[in-house]
Protein backbone atom coordinates (compact mmCIF):
# COMPACT_ATOMS: atom_id res chain seq x y z
CA UNK A 1 0.00 0.00 0.00
CA UNK A 2 2.59 2.46 1.19
CA UNK A 3 4.85 1.42 -1.67
CA UNK A 4 2.18 2.13 -4.28
CA UNK A 5 1.36 5.58 -2.98
CA UNK A 6 5.02 6.59 -2.88
CA UNK A 7 5.54 5.12 -6.34
CA UNK A 8 2.64 7.11 -7.77
CA UNK A 9 3.60 10.36 -6.13
CA UNK A 10 7.41 10.42 -6.42
CA UNK A 11 7.40 12.03 -9.87
CA UNK A 12 4.74 14.58 -8.89
CA UNK A 13 6.68 15.44 -5.75
CA UNK A 14 9.93 15.87 -7.70
CA UNK A 15 8.18 18.06 -10.28
CA UNK A 16 6.56 20.20 -7.55
CA UNK A 17 9.92 20.69 -5.83
CA UNK A 18 11.57 21.67 -9.11
CA UNK A 19 8.79 24.14 -9.96
CA UNK A 20 8.93 25.80 -6.53
CA UNK A 21 12.73 26.00 -6.76
CA UNK A 22 12.54 27.65 -10.18
CA UNK A 23 9.97 30.07 -8.76
CA UNK A 24 12.25 30.97 -5.82
CA UNK A 25 15.28 31.40 -8.04
CA UNK A 26 13.34 33.55 -10.52
CA UNK A 27 12.32 35.93 -7.75
CA UNK A 28 15.94 36.32 -6.69
CA UNK A 29 17.20 36.53 -10.27
CA UNK A 30 14.91 39.42 -11.26
CA UNK A 31 15.73 40.98 -7.90
CA UNK A 32 12.09 41.51 -6.99
CA UNK A 33 12.53 40.77 -3.30
CA UNK A 34 10.24 42.80 -1.06
CA UNK A 35 8.41 41.94 2.19
CA UNK A 36 5.39 40.42 0.39
CA UNK A 37 7.59 38.36 -1.91
CA UNK A 38 9.61 37.16 1.10
CA UNK A 39 6.36 35.89 2.65
CA UNK A 40 5.55 33.97 -0.52
CA UNK A 41 9.12 32.66 -0.64
CA UNK A 42 8.97 31.45 2.96
CA UNK A 43 5.59 29.77 2.43
CA UNK A 44 6.94 28.02 -0.68
CA UNK A 45 10.00 26.92 1.36
CA UNK A 46 7.68 25.48 4.01
CA UNK A 47 5.70 23.60 1.34
CA UNK A 48 8.91 22.22 -0.19
CA UNK A 49 10.24 21.12 3.18
CA UNK A 50 6.95 19.51 4.16
CA UNK A 51 6.76 17.66 0.85
CA UNK A 52 10.26 16.24 1.44
CA UNK A 53 9.32 15.26 5.02
CA UNK A 54 6.05 13.62 3.96
CA UNK A 55 6.91 11.88 0.71
CA UNK A 56 10.70 11.56 0.35
CA UNK A 57 11.35 10.78 4.02
CA UNK A 58 8.09 8.83 4.06
CA UNK A 59 6.84 10.27 7.35
CA UNK A 60 3.31 10.81 6.07
CA UNK A 61 2.61 7.13 6.67
CA UNK A 62 4.24 6.94 10.09
CA UNK A 63 2.75 7.60 13.52
CA UNK A 64 2.15 11.30 14.02
CA UNK A 65 4.82 11.92 16.66
CA UNK A 66 7.64 11.09 14.25
CA UNK A 67 6.21 13.35 11.57
CA UNK A 68 5.44 16.08 14.08
CA UNK A 69 9.07 16.68 15.08
CA UNK A 70 10.45 17.70 11.64
CA UNK A 71 7.20 19.51 10.77
CA UNK A 72 7.32 21.50 14.01
CA UNK A 73 11.01 22.18 13.36
CA UNK A 74 10.29 23.47 9.86
CA UNK A 75 7.35 25.59 11.02
CA UNK A 76 9.35 27.10 13.90
CA UNK A 77 12.36 27.87 11.72
CA UNK A 78 10.26 29.55 9.04
CA UNK A 79 8.30 31.45 11.70
CA UNK A 80 11.48 32.70 13.41
CA UNK A 81 13.04 33.70 10.09
CA UNK A 82 9.83 35.66 9.38
CA UNK A 83 9.96 37.32 12.80
CA UNK A 84 13.60 38.28 12.25
CA UNK A 85 12.72 39.68 8.82
CA UNK A 86 9.57 41.60 9.69
CA UNK A 87 10.19 42.76 13.25
CA UNK A 88 10.92 46.48 13.21
CA UNK A 89 14.50 47.34 14.15
CA UNK B 1 -5.65 4.23 -1.37
CA UNK B 2 -6.29 6.85 1.30
CA UNK B 3 -8.24 4.44 3.50
CA UNK B 4 -5.42 1.95 3.41
CA UNK B 5 -3.12 4.66 4.70
CA UNK B 6 -5.33 5.46 7.66
CA UNK B 7 -3.30 2.81 9.50
CA UNK B 8 0.04 4.39 10.25
CA UNK B 9 3.21 2.36 10.57
CA UNK B 10 4.65 2.51 14.11
CA UNK B 11 8.21 3.59 13.28
CA UNK B 12 9.85 5.82 10.65
CA UNK B 13 11.74 4.15 7.77
CA UNK B 14 15.19 2.70 8.46
CA UNK B 15 17.02 2.20 11.73
CA UNK B 16 15.60 4.23 14.58
CA UNK B 17 19.10 5.49 15.46
CA UNK B 18 19.29 7.48 12.23
CA UNK B 19 16.16 9.40 13.30
CA UNK B 20 17.82 10.42 16.55
CA UNK B 21 20.73 11.71 14.46
CA UNK B 22 18.32 13.44 12.04
CA UNK B 23 16.47 15.22 14.87
CA UNK B 24 19.77 16.37 16.40
CA UNK B 25 20.98 17.63 13.02
CA UNK B 26 17.72 19.53 12.52
CA UNK B 27 18.20 21.21 15.88
CA UNK B 28 21.81 22.13 15.14
CA UNK B 29 21.10 23.57 11.71
CA UNK B 30 17.94 25.22 13.05
CA UNK B 31 19.99 27.19 15.55
CA UNK B 32 22.35 28.31 12.79
CA UNK B 33 19.44 29.32 10.52
CA UNK B 34 17.80 31.36 13.27
CA UNK B 35 21.19 32.79 14.28
CA UNK B 36 21.72 33.90 10.69
CA UNK B 37 18.25 35.46 10.46
CA UNK B 38 18.59 37.50 13.66
CA UNK B 39 22.20 38.51 12.94
CA UNK B 40 21.04 39.74 9.55
CA UNK B 41 18.45 41.86 11.29
CA UNK B 42 21.22 43.61 13.22
CA UNK B 43 23.05 44.65 10.04
CA UNK B 44 20.82 44.30 6.99
CA UNK B 45 22.99 46.45 4.73
CA UNK B 46 26.12 44.40 5.39
CA UNK B 47 24.28 41.14 4.75
CA UNK B 48 22.70 42.41 1.51
CA UNK B 49 26.02 43.76 0.22
CA UNK B 50 27.89 40.55 1.11
CA UNK B 51 25.16 38.41 -0.44
CA UNK B 52 25.87 40.04 -3.82
CA UNK B 53 29.21 38.20 -3.88
CA UNK B 54 27.41 34.84 -3.90
CA UNK B 55 26.46 33.07 -7.08
CA UNK B 56 22.69 32.54 -6.93
CA UNK B 57 22.75 30.43 -10.09
CA UNK B 58 25.11 27.85 -8.60
CA UNK B 59 22.94 27.74 -5.47
CA UNK B 60 19.88 27.15 -7.64
CA UNK B 61 21.59 24.46 -9.73
CA UNK B 62 22.67 22.76 -6.52
CA UNK B 63 19.06 22.85 -5.29
CA UNK B 64 17.90 21.06 -8.45
CA UNK B 65 20.76 18.58 -8.12
CA UNK B 66 19.90 17.64 -4.53
CA UNK B 67 16.16 17.40 -5.25
CA UNK B 68 16.79 15.14 -8.23
CA UNK B 69 19.32 13.10 -6.30
CA UNK B 70 16.75 12.59 -3.53
CA UNK B 71 14.23 11.49 -6.16
CA UNK B 72 16.70 8.89 -7.48
CA UNK B 73 17.12 7.59 -3.92
CA UNK B 74 13.33 7.28 -3.62
CA UNK B 75 13.35 5.23 -6.84
CA UNK B 76 16.11 2.97 -5.47
CA UNK B 77 14.20 2.36 -2.22
CA UNK B 78 10.94 1.78 -4.10
CA UNK B 79 12.49 -0.82 -6.34
CA UNK B 80 13.89 -2.75 -3.37
CA UNK B 81 10.65 -2.58 -1.36
CA UNK B 82 8.46 -3.72 -4.23
CA UNK B 83 10.62 -6.57 -5.54
CA UNK B 84 9.57 -10.20 -5.49
CA UNK B 85 11.72 -13.13 -4.34
CA UNK B 86 12.50 -14.28 -7.86
CA UNK B 87 13.71 -10.87 -9.06
CA UNK B 88 16.07 -10.02 -6.22
CA UNK B 89 19.23 -9.90 -8.33
CA UNK B 90 17.72 -7.77 -11.10
CA UNK B 91 16.02 -5.45 -8.63
CA UNK B 92 19.20 -4.94 -6.61
CA UNK B 93 20.89 -4.14 -9.90
CA UNK B 94 18.20 -1.58 -10.75
CA UNK B 95 18.51 -0.04 -7.29
CA UNK B 96 22.28 0.15 -7.66
CA UNK B 97 21.82 2.15 -10.87
CA UNK B 98 19.51 4.66 -9.15
CA UNK B 99 22.00 4.91 -6.29
CA UNK B 100 24.85 5.48 -8.73
CA UNK B 101 22.93 8.32 -10.44
CA UNK B 102 22.19 9.85 -7.04
CA UNK B 103 25.84 9.64 -6.00
CA UNK B 104 27.00 11.18 -9.28
CA UNK B 105 24.67 14.11 -8.67
CA UNK B 106 26.04 14.35 -5.13
CA UNK B 107 29.54 14.60 -6.59
CA UNK B 108 28.39 17.33 -9.00
CA UNK B 109 26.95 19.19 -5.99
CA UNK B 110 30.30 18.96 -4.20
CA UNK B 111 32.19 20.09 -7.31
CA UNK B 112 30.00 23.17 -7.67
CA UNK B 113 30.42 23.96 -3.97
CA UNK B 114 34.22 23.55 -4.22
CA UNK B 115 34.24 25.99 -7.15
CA UNK B 116 32.13 28.40 -5.13
CA UNK B 117 34.40 28.07 -2.10
CA UNK B 118 37.51 28.58 -4.23
CA UNK B 119 35.95 31.77 -5.61
CA UNK B 120 35.09 32.97 -2.09
CA UNK B 121 38.46 32.06 -0.56
CA UNK B 122 40.24 33.39 -3.66
CA UNK B 123 38.66 36.77 -2.97
CA UNK B 124 40.34 36.72 0.43
CA UNK B 125 37.13 36.03 2.32
CA UNK B 126 37.39 34.00 5.51
CA UNK B 127 35.23 33.17 8.53
CA UNK B 128 36.35 36.39 10.18
CA UNK B 129 35.66 38.70 7.21
CA UNK B 130 32.24 39.66 8.53
CA UNK B 131 29.16 38.15 10.22
CA UNK B 132 27.48 37.25 6.92
CA UNK B 133 30.44 35.24 5.68
CA UNK B 134 30.94 33.66 9.08
CA UNK B 135 27.40 32.26 8.86
CA UNK B 136 27.63 31.53 5.14
CA UNK B 137 30.83 29.52 5.54
CA UNK B 138 29.67 27.80 8.73
CA UNK B 139 26.36 26.74 7.19
CA UNK B 140 27.63 25.73 3.77
CA UNK B 141 30.83 24.00 4.98
CA UNK B 142 28.85 22.12 7.62
CA UNK B 143 26.28 21.13 5.00
CA UNK B 144 29.12 20.18 2.62
CA UNK B 145 30.46 17.75 5.23
CA UNK B 146 26.98 16.23 5.55
CA UNK B 147 26.87 15.67 1.79
CA UNK B 148 30.27 13.96 1.97
CA UNK B 149 29.04 11.71 4.80
CA UNK B 150 25.83 11.04 2.88
CA UNK B 151 27.87 9.95 -0.15
CA UNK B 152 29.95 7.58 2.00
CA UNK B 153 26.73 6.03 3.34
CA UNK B 154 25.25 5.76 -0.17
CA UNK B 155 28.47 4.17 -1.44
CA UNK B 156 28.18 1.45 1.20
CA UNK B 157 24.54 0.83 0.29
CA UNK B 158 25.54 0.76 -3.38
CA UNK B 159 28.17 -1.90 -2.64
CA UNK B 160 25.53 -4.01 -0.90
CA UNK B 161 23.13 -3.73 -3.84
CA UNK B 162 25.94 -4.90 -6.14
CA UNK B 163 26.02 -8.16 -4.18
CA UNK B 164 22.20 -8.37 -4.16
CA UNK B 165 22.32 -7.80 -0.42
CA UNK B 166 18.80 -6.42 -0.04
CA UNK B 167 15.56 -8.35 -0.19
CA UNK B 168 11.88 -7.48 0.14
CA UNK B 169 12.17 -8.57 3.78
CA UNK B 170 15.46 -6.84 4.56
CA UNK B 171 15.74 -3.28 3.30
CA UNK B 172 16.23 -1.33 6.51
CA UNK B 173 19.79 -0.40 5.52
CA UNK B 174 18.82 1.33 2.29
CA UNK B 175 15.97 3.16 4.06
CA UNK B 176 18.40 4.37 6.73
CA UNK B 177 20.80 5.81 4.15
CA UNK B 178 17.90 7.29 2.18
CA UNK B 179 16.52 9.06 5.26
CA UNK B 180 19.91 10.67 5.88
CA UNK B 181 20.20 11.78 2.26
CA UNK B 182 16.72 13.35 2.38
CA UNK B 183 17.81 15.24 5.51
CA UNK B 184 20.69 16.73 3.51
CA UNK B 185 18.14 17.76 0.86
CA UNK B 186 15.73 19.23 3.44
CA UNK B 187 18.47 21.33 5.03
CA UNK B 188 19.51 22.75 1.65
CA UNK B 189 15.87 23.58 0.83
CA UNK B 190 15.84 25.98 3.81
CA UNK B 191 19.44 27.15 3.38
CA UNK B 192 19.14 28.19 -0.27
CA UNK B 193 16.42 30.87 -0.01
CA UNK B 194 17.66 32.05 3.39
CA UNK B 195 21.28 32.67 2.41
CA UNK B 196 21.13 33.17 -1.36
CA UNK B 197 17.79 34.86 -2.07
CA UNK B 198 16.16 36.72 0.81
CA UNK B 199 17.34 40.31 0.92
Amino acid sequence: MQKNVIKNTAEIVWFTLVLLSIFAFSLGYVNCINPIVVSILLISTFIKGQVVIDYFMGLKYVQLRYRFIPTAWLFTIILLISVAYYLPT
Amino acid sequence: MTKQHAIKVPYPPGDFAIWIIIYVELLTFGLLFVGYAFSRRADVELFNASQLLLNQTSGFVNTLILITSSYFIVKAVQSIKTMSKDTEIQTNDTASKWLLYAMLLGLVFLTIKILEFSHIFGAGITLSTNTFFMFYLLLTLFHFMHVVLGLIILWNIYQKTKTAGYSSDDYSGIETGASYWHLVDLLWIVLFPLVYIIK
